[in-house]
């Protein structure tokens, strides 16, 4: 019996038309997840590894704040919403906080994001200081679920 | 005056080329594929500040389970140190761990650990803590310094 896509003379004939199908389906699948990873992870910070953490939760409501580890000053740096704290900012860090849960609360008076947590993006180099300061200004702040962020390899 | 154009058909249209098209989509398609192996993926740790616990229920008191990070590295579990300094993976205190959380499997009581770090230990220390106590499966884990904040 001969099959689909046969010539006149019975042989198999190369298709083109669904080998491009296929090629672009391929294309698009490892060009959205290698976009949408690499867009995400700020080169400035080396995240710790840890092999057995969760998988993100990306439908929640969370504030990312950066903690970046300058070892010539032996100092954290951190950022949220792209603005800059310093250590001695921690009030101004979590009143910013506050704002940003109450925004979320009203959003979720909608129906929507239920728990609004805090997500630390510290740096492997950096101290449980640097960390610490982080925890205790959403603490202020009346958040109480905290998600350290890491790699899943080195 | 008429220029010799290799695309053009007899009819002088230009034709669409399909294999250099197939070349350029499978070069591509190598890039994001080779690109997706070095990819890494953002995962987390959870846990919950102390202090938040709801105070409508009973509470139960349970042993609670001490883990020391000390400013060299050196890790802790109830005084007892663990695996060595400088090892990433920790076998030792992810084994101890899961016994701890069996026998509080069986006894039916929730197993509460503490990670009590020196202020100017690695961050990195405490999430290798962490990564073993999420391999163990345990939930309740509070974080805090030994020192006050100054």
């Amino acid at each position: 019996m001969a099959g689909g896509g046969g010539g006149q003379a019975g042989d198999p004939e190369f298709q083109i038309a669904p080998m491009i199908d296929v090629l672009l389906v391929l294309l698009i699948f490892f060009m959205s997840i290698t976009t949408a990873q690499v867009l995400k992870v700020d080169q400035n910070i080396v995240l710790p590894v840890a092999e057995h953490g969760s998988k993100k939760d990306n439908t929640r409501a969370e504030a990312v704040i950066n903690v970046r580890w300058e070892v010539a000053k032996k100092k954290a740096f951190y950022t949220y919403d792209e603005k800059p704290y310093m250590d001695t900012d921690m009030p101004k860090l979590s009143a910013a906080l506050a704002a940003a849960k109450k925004v979320s609360e009203r959003i979720a008076a909608k129906g929507k994001n239920p728990d609004f947590r805090v997500v630390i993006r510290g740096d492997r180099e950096g101290t449980a200081r640097s960390v610490s300061r982080v925890m205790n200004a959403a603490a202020e702040a009346g958040i109480s679920d905290i998600s350290f962020s890491t790699a899943n390899k080195e | 005056m008429k220029c010799f154009d290799p695309n053009a058909n007899a009819d002088g249209h230009l034709g669409f080329q399909i294999a250099p098209m197939i070349d350029v989509v499978f070069v591509i398609m190598l890039f994001f594929m080779v690109m997706a192996g070095a990819v890494k993926v953002e995962k987390e740790l959870n846990q919950k500040l102390p202090g938040t616990v709801e105070t409508s229920k009973s509470v139960e008191f349970t042993d609670e389970i001490l883990i020391n990070i000390s400013e060299n590295g050196e890790v802790l579990l109830n005084e007892e140190p663990m695996d060595p300094i400088g090892q990433h993976r920790m076998k030792r205190l992810t084994a101890s761990l899961m016994r701890l959380k069996q026998g509080g499997d069986s006894a039916k009581t929730p197993v509460l650990v503490t990670i009590i770090s020196e202020p100017d230990a690695q961050y990195s220390r405490v999430v290798d803590t962490l990564d073993a106590l999420a391999l163990a499966e345990i939930t309740n884990v509070t974080f805090t310094l030994n020192a006050e904040e100054e």
